[in-house]
């Protein structure tokens, strides 16, 4: 790696109360700048709150985090606001702050990215009438609205069904190899992992630290259910499994 | 994907307009109907004194009688219009004051305990008072009815903020949005609803107000209101009169309600979804 990174942690240390449990403990990270980075963990283990403080939503106990520019962010839950429609919602994204577009260019990008995640047919429904799968894809579309180098997602596809998450799968590689982003990808699917990932970093639970990482020689698009997804994804399962166990004991 | 899509949502199945209107007034109406029809039993058949318990002919009578003197509709017009003006005063009073409140912590801790005290006491007993600094004036009226609204409007506002979900700001943050975009385009339409409450119970403060001060301030240079309609009754001991008036005064109430708050209300559930189970 000669270029910066675009994701520099060093010692980072989460506690949310000064007497609250210790969330994070001594992360050091570096993601390059366009590399597809995925991090696995536990549940409770503190993914969601690693993504809060890249993102600069929450301020680091201990260590220090450089990002290059402001992150765009996909949240777990869909976050989407309630009382707009799917268009108007990822047009937000397109209005606020410098990138500024005028009216007719927001929705006719807005239109085009709801296109990408197969949702133009609903681009004028409310949140409330849209499934959870649904309103997951409209928070993509608006994720990939801002026009940002760093791209967090938190469990972006986990409400999905396989055939819809493997077509996302295949549109979020296009974009990524097109516009070169660097994308930090949380999940609880090791095979998801394995799949999209030019690294793969584990986490523990309690206090959340990354304990193990694999790499990835990235040959291409490659599809779920190739062996080497597969080979990768049991050696990986193994060692999530090693570290539940582990903290259940 | 489109075909999978249309399986995931329902169709839309609107009730007309109409369907809805008939299903909406015709429980009250014939409620009112039987109501009326047994208070004319009721006097048909036990013949009460006529000026303690006047019929409902008795009431229509009164209330046509001042109709035909043209006192019932200046009364009615003279109290709408003060009630809507001084509304519409507290809600441009209220709103900036109740949004600064909602985003500065500091005067929210040093005026908020007055604001709800405020809320709580009745603003009739501002009206001696208002009629000492301003004498029987419209001036004393508007005063009543702003000290009614403003606490009301002041303190939905700042509940609605409150109940804004900290997520909806992280997203608004995570957007880009600069401090006044944050305000305008997220906390704010996501405050709505406890806003819309507040204009509700302050509409409700101010004709109540509005009554009490037509009601105890009389004469001078005070118009003549429903308020001022029903006292008259009383000083003639009219009581057909006085229970007209007090109809009157309900369906404005219900009528307002009705016509502008109901509707607002509804449209915006229905924009977000949260209209539950009521068919
Ligand atoms: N705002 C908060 N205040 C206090 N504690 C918090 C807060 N947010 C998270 N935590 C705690 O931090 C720990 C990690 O939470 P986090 O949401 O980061 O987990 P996660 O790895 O994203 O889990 P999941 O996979 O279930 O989403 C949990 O123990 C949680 O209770
Ligand atoms: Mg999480």
């Amino acid at each position: 790696m000669t270029a910066a990174p675009a994701i520099r942690l060093t010692g980072v240390g989460k506690q949310y109360a000064a007497d609250g449990p210790v969330v994070l403990d001594g992360i050091d990270l570096s993601v390059a700048p366009g590399e597809f980075a995925c991090l696995l963990g536990a549940s409770g283990c503190g993914k969601s709150t690693l993504l809060s403080l890249i993102a600069g939503l929450e301020q680091p106990s201990t260590g220090t985090i450089e990002v290059d520019g402001r992150a765009a962010v996909m949240f777990q839950e869909a976050s989407l606001l309630p009382w707009l429609s799917a268009r108007r919602n990822v047009e937000l994204a397109l209005r606020f702050g410098d990138a500024g577009l005028a009216r007719p260019a927001r929705r006719a990008r807005a239109l085009e990215l709801l296109d990408l995640v197969h949702l133009a047919d609903a681009a004028d429904k409310r949140p409330h009438e849209l499934s959870g799968g649904m309103r997951q894809r409209v928070a993509l579309a608006r994720a990939l609205a801002q026009d940002r180098s760093v791209l967090l997602m938190d469990e972006p596809f986990a409400a999905l069904d396989a055939i819809t998450r493997d077509l996302l799968h295949e549109e979020l590689e296009r974009v990524w190899r097109e516009t070169g982003r660097t994308i930090v990808f949380v999940t609880h699917n090791v095979r998801e992992a394995a799949r999209l990932g030019q690294r793969v970093l584990l986490m523990s639970s309690r206090p959340g630290r990354i304990v193990n990482e694999w790499r990835i020689a990235d040959d291409g698009p490659r599809r779920i259910e190739s062996p080497t997804v597969s080979e990768l994804s049991v050696e990986i399962t193994e060692h999530l499994r090693r570290e539940i166990r582990r903290n259940a004991a | 994907m489109a075909g999978l899509d249309r399986l995931q949502t329902t169709a839309e199945r609107r009730t007309p307009w109409w369907r809805r209107a008939i299903d909406g007034v015709l429980p009250p109406v014939l409620l009112l109907v039987v109501l009326v029809a047994a208070w004319q039993a009721y006097t048909v058949i036990a013949q009460p004194r006529p000026d303690l318990a006047p019929g409902p002919l008795d009431v229509a009578a009164a209330l046509g009688e001042a109709w035909d003197d043209g006192r019932l509709q200046l009364a009615i017009s003279t109290s709408l219009e003060r009630g809507v003006l001084g509304f519409l005063i507290a809600v441009a009073v209220g709103t900036p004051l109740g949004l600064l409140l909602a985003e500065w912590a500091p005067l929210r801790r040093a005026l908020g305990p007055l604001i709800s005290g405020l809320q709580v006491l009745p603003s009739v007993a501002w009206v001696p008072a208002a009629i000492l600094w301003f004498g029987l004036s419209d001036a004393t009226v508007y005063f009543v009815v702003l000290m009614g609204a403003i606490p009301s409007i002041v303190n939905g506002l700042v509940a609605g903020v409150a109940q804004v979900p900290p997520q909806l700001r992280r997203v608004g943050t995570v957007l880009g949005a600069s401090r006044f975009e944050l305000a305008a385009s997220v906390v704010l339409p996501a405050a709505l609803p406890g806003y819309l409450a507040g204009l509700k119970q302050g509409w409700a403060f101010s004709w109540r107000s509005l009554m009490a001060a037509e009601i105890i301030a009389f004469g001078g240079s005070i118009g003549f209101g429903v308020g001022s309609l029903l006292q008259q009754g009383r000083d003639l001991a009219d009581l057909a009169s006085v229970l007209g008036t007090i109809l009157v005064i309900l369906a404005i109430g219900v009528v307002i309600e009705l016509l502008v708050f109901a509707p607002v209300e509804r449209g915006m559930l229905r924009r977000r979804g949260l209209t539950g189970g009521t068919p």
